[in-house]
């Protein structure tokens, strides 16, 4: 087996690893620079010294590029065209982007109720020939993951009338939520340039230091893609799940445990159940978008060992941002790094220098010892106790998703044990007062400093596939590919139709350029369609997972 | 921000037989439709997930017979924890309304329970309505049950409380299931006037469902000052209904829920499952979180008119005055096991559609000024020759009716198989079998 290459690229840092046979050869953190994704990248595998490794298996990278564009509101705009059809009146949700709505009206079977009006669409298609250089463009319709006839048919249109034109459909997005779906729809193709840009720069990058290992970019739902199958809005909030995957590929345990992560400016907490990663009941949100992007259940916190520490009314608070560095490796305001390297909880930076951070708190007369000992303590418990709090919250929506099956409400099982896994730079200082706080052990990371990285690395190829079938109108779809084509089996299929989808899965599966040993399959519900005292097909649901989860473990 | 609750539990896994219309099929497309909405993303909405009901908090309000044990609960549990789990976000104060959207559904089940009937085993809002009293000692309800059919089961358990307000309005019980509900039942001696039933001619339409709740229910509502207002959303009035012919639309729907404006809704009953239910279940959850729900079009079309105008006016206004000139008559009874006082004696038998049997049911109760009285049903199940015996100690009973309930437990459980007592006023629930305690299932942890 050859060498695995992890980047991770976060808000502060950039992480990189060298993995081989399980051993960690390099490691290294640089400074990203946020408006230059890319030279970051590149600089990280340069110091992994890229073009020196023979026998690169896979260079796994995780970066916040779509991230910072959509945050920072960076994305080209994009011609939104939706089909509402009737129901809530579109305003009551907030949408951060305009559209255009047009006429047409499907049902939840995706039957049509009302036809589309050929008036508009020749309106559009005027416009858009006036205009240069042409929009984006994304057509979503409600219903459309049962029924992508009305995004077809403008589609089809609009090709002819502007074949230059770039068009999105929201059938590719084939999950239930209209609203979720337009703007994910709309965040992909609007971040597709950037993306593309970047991949085939990296490449080229890769190719100049002799290097033609295969690319895969991870994802929020803590798995892998090659670089060229995966979806740009997918790439979002990979850092949380390599922080998961991280502390998974370094921990021995099959058990369950909470994962804390904590970063200069943020702190993640994930879940690890017998195992396996949460993943979350909800599609991610990203700034205003509500997406239908699948993540893991993760919390991002903004508290970190950079947190600045100030004084707010006489009172030491820990701040939600950061400025810059921690005093006693070169900064200029008091952190909490400061507070656990004045208590020895960590011999990373200047100790005379965490000293003056705290001494910068307290009036004169009362820099002594004591005092700031008590001042330390005190800042490390804030931090733990945000920490606590956002770890009892996501316990608290892990017990409380919503079920909607007597079985799964009679046997949900929440009283696991939990441990938890300690990573970050700032870890070590919560260690003791985190188990306090907790009631339970607290374990260390090893390779702290770079464990999102490892996670990259050592992430696992992910892939769903959500059956819908409606045997009654012989169609069928997958959500996650959009795919959707005719049923020729029978009317009540049963067992047949996982035969049916574990074929399609594994043919997918080899289209995708990946290895997946371990094909789940999720409990299938069938639906009886009775007509007039009669069943006359059956509704079905199921899918078939390749689980995210990491490729082995790191050996110390 | 009003936060509206909301606890979606179809039991995709669970159905009363195949071809039934209680399926798993049943709110597939209002899952569907409700999820492709985003109505979930709204902010104002806060989805909770299900819980599992105590049985000690199902038998505070209704005898099971022979025994818990003896029926297969466990999807009803849920449907009764879910609606708790609303009521308490309400209490708590974390939610402003809510909607129980959960299968099955409960208001056939009565006080006395033998088995499924209606569809329904164990009554979702009347063992919540029991809850809330005993757990946070709100003192007047009222429950506007909207469902096309009588509402017969929650009538029964609050029959004889004055401090519910049980008001039906449904289609006449003479075309109808469960043929009850007509304007002369009003309550027991102790509680003459907290029911009202509204018997409404078929066809009736938005109009005349939205004039009754104006003109009349929403009056005796206000008139009665409820601390919680409770609606079994029943969704079986729409036009395209299999089973009965109400003509009434989603969007009526909505004005209904608008004009009742219910603290906690729980879904009863509605098996047009693709032409109603979607858009009903869309247009109530909407009208709770203060939206707009002009938008929900359900996309057939009513066939009949509706009636409407001045003959559904008319009729209605009528019914009013018959039904305000209804008076009390009671049969008095002194039979050898009753304590002292005057106990007026009431008989019912009520028919389990489901299960395909008769109950008969002997209800004696306790005349009394200061409370609702203490009651005692002696119920029989025809066909398997089996008997019991509820007797029930109010909430707020006086110390006569708390005694009497006592002495009836002690005189009953030396002949009787089967005794319950239900104590409400110390929240605490006694079984006993051929003399024997069994088991107080703990209601007091």
């Amino acid at each position: 087996m050859g060498s695995l290459i992890g980047i991770d690229v976060g808000g502060t840092y950039t992480d990189a690893v060298r993995i081989t046979d399980g051993h960690i050869d390099i490691k290294g953190k640089i400074p990203t620079n946020q408006d230059d994704i890319l030279s970051t990248v590149i600089a990280a595998l340069d110091h992994l010294k890229i073009s020196e490794s023979k026998d690169i298996d896979h260079i796994t990278v995780s970066t916040t590029l779509v991230t910072n564009a959509i945050v920072q509101n960076r994305l080209p705009d994009v011609r939104l065209v939706l089909f509402p059809g009737s129901g809530m009146k579109l305003s009551a949700l907030p949408w951060p982007v305009s559209y255009t709505a047009f006429a047409g009206e499907l049902d939840y079977r995706g039957r049509v109720v009302k036809e589309t009006d050929i008036v508009e669409f020749q309106a559009l298609a005027d416009e858009l020939k006036q205009v240069s250089p042409k929009p984006l463009t994304a057509i979503v319709s409600k219903f459309s993951h049962r029924n992508n006839i009305f995004e077809e048919k403008l589609a089809a249109f609009l090709k002819e009338e502007v074949p230059e034109l770039t068009v999105a459909l929201g059938s590719q997005y084939g999950q239930t939520n209209f609203y979720r779906r337009s703007l994910t729809t709309y965040l992909n193709v609007a971040a597709g340039e950037l993306f593309h840009r970047f991949t085939e720069q990296l490449l080229q990058a890769l190719a100049v230091r002799g290097c033609h290992a295969p690319v895969r970019v991870l994802k929020a739902d803590g798995g892998v893609l090659p670089l060229a199958k995966i979806r740009p809005v997918e790439s979002i909030y990979s850092g949380p799940a390599a922080s998961v995957l991280g502390a998974m590929a370094q921990s021995t345990s099959e058990k369950s445990y909470v994962i804390v992560d904590v970063g200069g400016t943020t702190t993640d907490i994930g879940l690890v159940l017998s195992g396996s990663p949460l993943a979350s009941m909800h599609g991610a949100q990203i700034g205003d978008f509500l997406t239908n992007v699948r993540s893991l259940a993760v919390r991002s916190l903004s508290v970190g060992g950079d947190s600045a520490v100030i004084m707010e009314d006489g009172e030491i608070t820990l701040a939600d941002y950061r400025l810059g560095p921690a005093y006693c490796i070169g900064g200029h305001v008091p952190t909490p790094t400061d507070a656990i390297r004045y208590l020895n909880l960590s011999d990373y930076g200047d100790y005379a220098r965490a000293k003056e951070a705290l001494m910068t708190l307290l009036p004169e007369d009362q820099q002594h010892t004591q005092k700031l000992q008590e001042t330390a303590l005190h800042i490390v418990a804030m931090m733990t106790e945000k920490i606590a709090q956002a770890i009892e919250q996501l316990l608290e929506e892990w017990k409380t998703e919503p079920a909607y099956k007597v079985w799964e409400v009679i046997h949900h099982q929440n009283d696991f044990k939990f441990f938890i896994q300690l990573s970050g730079g700032g870890a070590p200082g919560i260690k003791v007062a985190l188990a306090r706080r907790m009631k339970t052990e607290t374990i260390l990371t090893d390779h702290s400093e770079v464990s999102n990285a490892i996670g990259a690395a050592m992430a696992k190829p992910t892939f769903s596939w959500t059956l819908h079938l409606d045997t009654k109108f012989r169609i069928y779809r997958i959500e996650e590919t959009g795919e959707q084509g005719c049923w020729t089996g029978p009317k009540k299929p049963h067992r047949l139709v996982e035969d049916f989808l574990r074929e399609l899965a594994q043919s997918h599966i080899a289209s995708l350029g990946i290895k997946a040993d371990d094909l789940e399959k999720e409990i299938f519900d069938y639906f009886p369609l009775v007509e007039n005292y009669h069943t006359v097909g059956q509704i079905i649901r199921g899918a078939m997972h390749v689980p995210p989860g990491v490729i082995g473990r790191i050996t110390t | 921000m009003k936060n509206t609750g909301v606890i979606f539990f179809p039991a995709f896994d669970w159905s009363l037989g195949e071809l039934h219309p209680e399926r798993e099929e049943r709110l597939l497309y209002t899952q569907e439709q409700i999820f492709e909405e985003g109505i979930m993303d709204l902010p104002q909405i806060r989805q909770y997930s299900p819980g599992v009901s105590h049985i000690g908090d199902v038998l505070r309000t209704q005898a099971i017979f022979p025994s818990p044990k003896e029926h297969h609960l466990d999807a009803h549990l849920i449907a009764v924890g879910s609606s708790l789990v609303l009521g308490d976000a309400l209490m708590k104060k974390e939610i402003a309304n809510g909607f129980a959207l959960v299968r099955p559904p409960g208001h056939h089940s009565g006080a006395t329970v033998w088995g499924n009937r209606g569809f329904c085993t164990l009554n979702n809002e009347a063992i919540l309505i029991n809850y809330l009293r005993a757990k946070y000692g709100v003192k007047r309800i009222a429950v506007v049950d909207t469902d096309v059919h009588h509402g017969d089961g929650t009538q029964d358990i609050f029959y004889h409380d004055p401090n519910v307000l049980f008001i039906s309005i449904h289609q006449d019980g003479k075309t109808l299931y469960p043929g009850t509900g007509f304007i002369t039942e009003k309550g027991g001696p102790n509680a003459w006037d907290s029911v009202l039933n509204i018997p409404l001619l078929p066809g009736i339409g938005d109009e005349g469902v939205i004039y009754a709740l104006e003109n009349w229910i929403m009056p005796r509502v206000e008139a009665f000052k409820p601390d919680v207002i409770i609606n079994s959303a029943g969704q079986d009035n729409h036009f395209t209904d299999p089973l009965a012919s109400m003509n009434v639309t989603a969007r009526g729907y909505g004005k209904i829920t608008e004009l009742i404006k219910p603290d906690l809704a729980v879904l009863e009953g509605g098996y047009a499952i693709e032409g109603a239910l979607p858009y009903i279940n869309m247009a109530i959850l909407l009208a709770l979180a203060g939206e707009d729900y002009s938008g929900v079009i359900e996309p057939q079309k009513p066939v009949d008119k509706e009636i409407g105008g001045t003959a559904v006016r008319t009729y209605l206004n009528g019914l009013k005055k018959q039904q305000e000139a209804v008076d009390p008559y009671w049969n008095y009874r002194n039979d050898h096991f009753l304590p002292g006082g005057n106990w007026v004696y009431l008989e019912k038998s009520t028919y389990y559609d489901t299960d395909e049997f008769k109950e008969n049911r002997k209800d004696y109760i306790r005349v009394c000024n200061h409370c609702g009285g203490t009651v005692l049903s002696m119920t029989q199940k025809l066909s398997a020759f089996q008997k019991g015996v509820l007797i029930r100690i109010p909430f707020e009973a006086c110390s006569q009716c708390e005694q009497a309930g006592y002495d009836l437990a002690e005189t009953l459980t030396k002949s009787e198989k089967t005794v319950v007592l239900q104590n409400q006023l110390r929240n605490d629930v006694r079984i006993w079998n051929n003399g024997e305690e069994v088991s107080t299932f703990g209601l007091k942890n």
